[in-house]
Formats: structure tokens, sequence, C-alpha cells
């Protein structure tokens, strides 16, 4: 106890809640469009939405560059190292108090599940929701893109699926958030960038 | 002849001379009255110097310098009532079609007639060929006192007349030399003096044409809107040789020409609103012009019809006239409006303002039920015309239809739709004696037809595609309109809506999948906490 | 008298023709229709007067109302409503009154009177407003 960490950089920090911040507020709008709620309007939920999109793009052109130049992406590189042990503690020894079996450091943030998780996110669900989302965006524009036999129903579905894919993502993240070495450890890492251990 | 009567005499002729000269003085100063809306002040012209008689007597003096006028007239579905469809071969016009309001022309001309372009047209024998019977006033009057009352074969009153016959009822005689030497170009008021009134009253057939579009202001129409645009029906039914463009016959539901240009030679129909607005209208927001490859202008542009304050009729129900009195007198029924929802003579009504219209793919083809086809579904409903289109044959577009529905009567032997003899102050015509078998047989054999004596009801259907009273673009619908469970489009097929449709499975798996983990997580939490206070 | 009589009536013919020249104006009922609707009917609505069809007056009575020119029972004048001064104050929120803004005030009222006279009870088409 007391051995204090700092594993988020103020950058990734505004990131990572930037991108909280839009992502549940285009969940709020985008499930508004797809018709399972009233509570802006269709319009304006279209007009959010679509502000929120592009506001995410200029915010991962900020944040590819970050990890690119500080080499802070390799954190998401997959690794089947500790990946067992990870998953018997969260299915057993959490119950039993056993100590977290992953130590956090600056060299390595994210322990393996976090790294095959988000790894999956970055590399299956982001990719569907951003070229889906992208494609919906230009609706219009299909026919001159030589897109004419693409159909609206199929990227609309594509677009649905990683959305929920995401709303599940995100109930689980908000929920492992309180299985630090205290309930509240790892977002006060995420809030002060200091992990505490 | 003294001095003093010179002096009278040189004193009012200074006086004259100085009136004079003043008066030249005034005209020097103001340039004098002039029209610029036209090249010819039709009451300056010696052959309109006379009193006219008839119609036809001043068909006579416009023809003697209009030389072809007649002869283009006589070209037109609006002398002829007769339009050969040529996509589906059938036979059209007002002459043969039927409909279900006042169901149809045979046998009941003279009152029919009131909206011919013509003069005389009392029956069957009517002569197309004469050229004096051709009516310029009911298009090119701009006095606005130009009236035809049913009952006179397309003829006016030009002396007060007691109308009909014995029923004490004068009708006042127009100045018909006054419309004579007054004649203008088309307008508002003269298209809509039958147009407006179509089906026998103001407003009931179209919904989207009645007497509040004499001047409408612009809520109610924008192009019209006499205080702003104001544009004449021939506006944009642009016409040349007396041919106005435009059809309820063969519409045009997808206009692919784009805006008419000078210079560029357009053959394509000059009323859609593509042949100004072209087809990609919307310069802020290009999603709105993709919309436009589905959607017809109109279906956003028109969120309702009815909308001046005139009812039009919905529904007509002529199995329910017939009833009397107690003293066996023809009854009348109002609603809380003072609009009439029943006539003996005609039946039950139902009336509408500020209708919402229903929605269907249509290309442009519509299809009628003629008085020779037989009525496949007696039971069912019988549409006696019909709305081509699908989302997948590349030329429909959703549009917005008034939906006329109705009761009527058939001939349940031969199985076919009847045409019945309604006005006439005879022995059988249906509005004056209320017994339908006679009224039928007496229409059938007009309009030649074989009818076996029995009467029964069907009920009908009639669609009438929507186009005027074309909202400010702020009153346009708003997307929620549409894109919601169960907005206007909701019966609307091949066409995915975000907000209306969505795919079951996935909808369901990914709630499921949502569901789970927020259970899992629960779950996991709820172990945890329990396994802390074991310990 | 052979010389006067001709003289007399060139000198009369002469003041018609000035009277009739300077009363050219061929009234445009259209145009009255929509001041009528527009400005006149605009505020009647809203006002407990409520809005008065054409045909609610015969052409006589019609006539005497635009000849003593009382408006609200002689508070002020029909002429006032109808002037470029009234026009100009009302443009801003009123299309008819824009629109209108430069026709001349005579011009006006006689379009507005040959509106009510062919609407009026007893004029040659009887007119409700819609």
């Amino acid at each position: 106890m007391g051995e204090r960490v700092y594993i988020f950089k103020g950058f990734e920090r505004f990131w990572h809640w930037a991108q909280a911040g839009l992502i549940m507020f285009m969940m709020l709008t985008g499930f508004e469009i797809h018709g399972s709620y009233a509570n802006f309007g269709f319009e304006r939920a279209v007009n959010y939405h679509t502000i929120a999109a592009w506001t995410l793009v200029g915010l991962w052109v900020f944040a590819i560059f970050w990890h690119l130049t500080t080499g802070e992406w390799r954190h998401y590189i997959p690794t089947t190292e500790k990946v067992l042990v990870m998953a018997r503690y969260y299915s057993s020894g959490i119950f039993r108090h056993e100590p977290h079996p992953f130590k956090p450091s600056q060299l390595n943030k994210h322990n393996p599940l976090q790294r095959l998780t988000y790894l999956g996110v970055l590399l299956f669900i982001s990719p569907l929701i951003w070229i889906t989302g992208w494609l919906y965006l230009f609706h219009a524009d299909w026919l001159a893109w030589g897109l004419s036999s693409l159909r609206l129903e199929w990227v609309a579905t594509g677009h649905t699926i990683g959305a929920f894919l995401m709303l599940a993502f995100f109930v689980s993240h908000i929920y492992l958030v309180t299985t630090g070495h205290t309930a509240t450890a790892h977002i006060k890492a995420m809030i002060t960038g200091w992990e505490e251990s | 002849m003294g001095l003093n009567s010179l002096r009278q005499a040189a004193g009012l002729c200074l006086a004259g001379l100085l009136c004079l000269f003043s008066a030249n003085t005034v005209a020097a100063d103001a340039p004098r009255p002039l029209k610029l809306t036209t090249t010819a002040d039709h009451s300056k012209f010696k052959e309109l110097q006379r009193e006219f008689q008839s119609g036809p007597d001043v068909t006579k003096a416009c023809l003697s310098c209009h030389t072809e006028a007649a002869g283009q007239i006589h070209r037109t579905k609006h002398w002829k009532w007769e339009f050969l469809n040529p996509v589906s071969g059938q036979t059209l016009g007002k002459k043969s079609v039927l409909n279900n309001f006042c169901i149809s022309v045979a046998s009941n001309y003279s009152a029919c007639t009131s909206c011919h372009v013509g003069y005389g047209w009392k029956d069957a024998s009517f002569d197309f060929s004469v050229e004096e019977n051709v009516d310029c006033l009911v298009c090119h009057d701009t006095t606005g006192i130009y009236k035809k009352p049913p009952g006179l074969a397309g003829n006016p009153v030009v002396k007060d007349t007691e109308l009909p016959p014995g029923s004490g009822k004068i009708v006042k005689g127009i100045d018909i030399t006054k419309v004579a030497q007054k004649v203008g170009k088309s307008s508002r008021d003269t298209c809509g003096s039958c147009h407006f009134f179509g089906g026998g009253g103001d407003g009931v057939k179209h919904g989207d044409l009645d007497s509040s579009m004499a001047a409408p202001d612009k809520e109610l129409d924008v192009h019209m809107d006499a205080t702003g645009l104001d544009f004449t029906c021939a506006t944009c039914h642009k016409t040349s040789s007396h041919d106005v463009a435009g059809s309820r016959y063969t519409p045009t539901a997808m206009d692919k020409e784009g805006a008419h240009v000078r210079g560029k030679e357009d053959k394509s129909n000059p009323a859609t609103c593509v042949s100004c607005h072209d087809n990609t209208p919307h310069k802020k927001d290009e999603r709105l012009n993709q919309h436009a490859t589905k959607l017809a202008c109109q279906t956003c542009h028109i969120p309702e019809f009815a909308r001046g304050g005139v009812a039009t009729k919905m529904s007509w129900d002529w199995s329910k006239a017939g009833e009397r009195d107690a003293e066996g007198k023809q009854i009348t029924r109002k609603d809380a409006k003072g609009r009439i929802i029943y006539e003996s003579r005609k039946g039950a009504f139902e009336l509408g303002e500020n209708v919402r219209p229903e929605y269907f793919w249509f290309n442009g083809d519509v299809n009628y039920t003629l008085v020779t086809d037989k009525i496949d579904k007696p039971d069912g409903v019988t549409r006696i015309n019909w709305l081509g289109g699908s989302p997948t044959d590349g030329k429909s577009m959703i549009w917005p239809v008034k939906v006329f529905r109705g009761s009527q009567p058939y001939d349940p032997e031969n199985k076919t739709l009847v045409k019945p003899h309604t006005a006439g102050n005879d022995d059988t015509g249906y509005w004056k004696n209320l017994v339908w078998d006679k009224a039928i047989e007496t229409g059938m054999k007009d309009a030649g037809l074989p009818f076996s004596g029995k009467v029964d009801f069907v009920k009908t259907e009639m669609f009438w595609p929507i186009t005027h009273m074309v909202a400010p673009k702020e009153k346009a619908l708003a997307c929620s309109e549409c894109h919601s469970k169960n907005g206007r489009l909701a019966g609307i097929q091949g066409v995915y809506i975000p907000g209306r449709d969505a795919n079951p499975l996935v909808d369901r798996l990914g709630w499921g999948i949502a569901l789970l983990s927020l259970i899992g997580s629960l779950g996991h939490g709820l172990m945890r906490f329990a396994a802390r206070r074991k310990h | 008298m052979k010389i006067t009589k001709p003289l007399t009536s060139i000198a009369l013919l002469a003041l018609l023709g000035a009277s009739f020249s300077a009363s050219a104006y061929d009234a445009d009922w259209k145009r009255g229709r929509i001041y009528y609707r527009s400005v006149c009917t605009s505020c009647h609505v809203a006002l407990p007067v409520g809005s008065i069809n054409p045909s609610a007056k015969t052409m006589a009575e019609w006539s005497g109302y635009m000849q003593a020119d009382k408006h609200a029972k002689g508070k002020d004048t029909v002429k006032q409503y109808v002037s470029k001064e009234y026009r100009a104050s009302i443009k801003s929120a009123n299309k008819a009154a824009e629109k209108f803004a430069d026709v001349p005030d005579q011009e006006l009222l006689d379009d507005i009177k040959a509106f009510v006279t062919k609407g009026a009870k007893d004029g040659e088409a009887p007119a409700s407003c819609s």
C-alpha cells in the first residue's frame, strides 16, 4: 500500500473522458435515431449525433497522432501471458480477496484481458461503427461513389450491431472500473493519473 | 341674338378652352393611364363595342380576330372531355369515366356541362365541330361576374331568368357585354370557376383546390400567394395553342428532365416542381436532395390539404340517399359547423379540413375501372382509379394522395358500375324522384349500356394525388413525421426509414447482450459483496 | 343661336372630357380584394367586430359607406386606412400593404370599392369571405 504509479498522462485522461462523454451522448442520440425512444426529437438527435461524430473524428486524429508519436500504441499489443491468470482472478480469486495478479506500470498499464478487449473494440467494434457511420452520413453520395447496389438497410443494421456491442462494452466497462485494488482505484487513476496499489 | 348671348357664348367658349387646356396640361405632366400587362385593351376594339345577346354571339366576335383559337380549343381535353391513355389504351375523359362523387356525365349533360368550355352540350348529339360554341369567356373573364349555372348546358344567364323553371327562384342575368369587353389572361379565378368546384361544390373533389386559392396567402400556397409571388395557374400549367399542360390521366410522377431552360428543348411537363426547381433544390442539406430521389416534393412540402378554411369531401355514401321527412320532402342535415353532411338526393358525406394525406408509391400510371369493366369483388372495395407504382420499378416516388371513399350504385347482375341519371327536372332524375332503378335505366340507356334493373351498392375508392397548397418551407414536414414508429409513411414498403425500421433480430440480440452484460456485472458485484461480508 | 349652340356643346363636352379623363382609372377589383382581405379583414377578425363579408351590405350601402368615409362609427376615416401613410406604417408586418405601398390612395380606394360593389348583397357576384 501507498505505492503510487503515474499511469495515465494528461492527454490520455482528457482523451478518455472526452471520448467517454461523446460515446455516451452518441448512444443516447443514436438509439433515439434508431427509434428506441424519443428525447430530442429525430431531427435534433440526428444533428447532435452528427456533430458528436465529427468531434470524435477530430479527437481521434489527435489521439492517433499522440499514440504514434509517444509509442503509447504498444499498450494495445495483445499478449496471451497471464490471460488465464486474469480470467481465474475475475471468476474466483476476486471473491476470495486474493491480491490482484496484475500491477499496472507506466510501461504496462493494461492488464492482459484489458489489452484483448480494447484491441477487440479497436479492431472490430470501432471499424464497424466508423465505416457504417461514415456511409450513413454520406448516403447522398453513394451513387457518385459508385455504391449504387449498397442498401441503407445493411449499413443501418451494421451500425446498429456496432452500437449494441458498444453498449455491452460500456456496461461491462463501467462495472470493471470497480474491480481495482479498491473499488475506486481505477476511476481515481483515470482522474488523477496516479494508481495506488 | 343680342350682345349678351354672344358674350355668354364667348365666355363659355373660353371656359371650355381653359378646361381643355388644363386637361391637356394634366395629361402632359402625368403619362396617360396605360395598361402594362397587355398590348390590347379589348374595351377599345370596335368589334366588341356593341351589346351581346349570348355566349356564341361573343365568341363570333372573338373569332373575327382570333381566327385559330376555336380550332385550337377543339383539339383539347377541355373541349372533347375525351382522352385516350396511350399506356393502358383506355378511353378516358369526363365523357367516359365515372367517379364516386356525382358519378357520371351521361344523361346529365345540361348540369355537368356548365363546366364545359363550350355552349349548348345538352345531350349526346352535341356537335363538337361548331366554332362559335367554344366558350372564350369562361377562361378569359377578368370581371369575376361570368357564371354558368348548372342546367343550362354551359350557357350563362344574360337576362334575369327563373331557374329551375317554375321554382320561383330568379337568377340575375350577367352583363355579358361588359365581360366581353374586359377579357384578359386566364387567372386563378377563371380556372377556379370550374376546378375549385369539381364534384359539385367548393373544394369537394380535389382537396388541394378550392375557392380559398383564388387569393391565397403565403401560408396556404407559397407560389400563388396573392401578396407575394402571385402565380396564376398558367404560370406552372404553361399553355400553348390553348392546350393546358398537366394531366390527371397521365401525371408526371418522377421528373428526370430537370429544370426547363430557355434555348433547351423541353418537351416534358412544365407543371412539375422539378421543371423550375430542378432535382437538387436543397442548397443547405444534400441529405434532403437524397430524400428527393424517393419522395415527391409534394410529400414533405404539402403537410396537409384543405388548409384554406374550405372543407373537402372525404367520403360519400350514396346508399344512404333517399330519406324523406314526415311530409315526404327531401331533407338536409348539417354538422356543428353548418356544413351539409346529408342530403336526400345525394346521401351521407364526411368532410375534412387540414387533412393529412395518405401516401403511396406512384409511377404516373393511372388506371380506371370503367363502366364496361366487370367488378371482381362486389363485397370488397372497387377502386375506380388506382395508381401504379412500386419501390423497385425505378419510376416511382412516394406521393401524397387524397383517397376518396364512397359507396355507390352498381348492377349486381351485370356486375358493373352504373351511370345514373341524377340531375334533371324530369320523371327519372334521381335528385328529383329518389328512385334508383328508373334513374339508372335512363342513365345507362343514354350511355348505350345494358342494365339488369337490379340495384345494389358497392364500396369504391378514388385516388387523387395532391400537388397544390404548397406550404412555406418552414412548414414542410419535420423529420419525425416519417422517421418514427407510427409516422406518416408507416405503410410504405421497400424503403429503409431510420427511426421506423429496425432488424428485429438484431434488436433482440443487441438488447439481450446489453442486458446480459448488465446482469453479469450485477451478479459478479453481488457475489463480491457477499464474499466480503463472509470475511 | 346658330353659333352659340355648337359652341356651348363644345364647351360642355370639354368639361365632360376633363372630368372623364380625371377619373379614367379602371378599378382593379382583384387588387381591392387582396387589400380588403389582407388589411381590412385581418384587423376586423381580431377585433370584436369580426370579419365583414362584402355581401353583408347592398351596393347602395357600400357606396354610402365609402362616400361618408366614416370608419368605426366616425371615430376615424376609411381613407386613413387606405392611405400611403397607413400602408407605410404596417408594411413591415403586412405583405399586402408592402406590395401596394406606392399605389395612389384614390386608386386603391377605387379598387376596394370595385371589390365590395361586385361582391355586395345585390352585386354582380355576391361574395362571402373565405
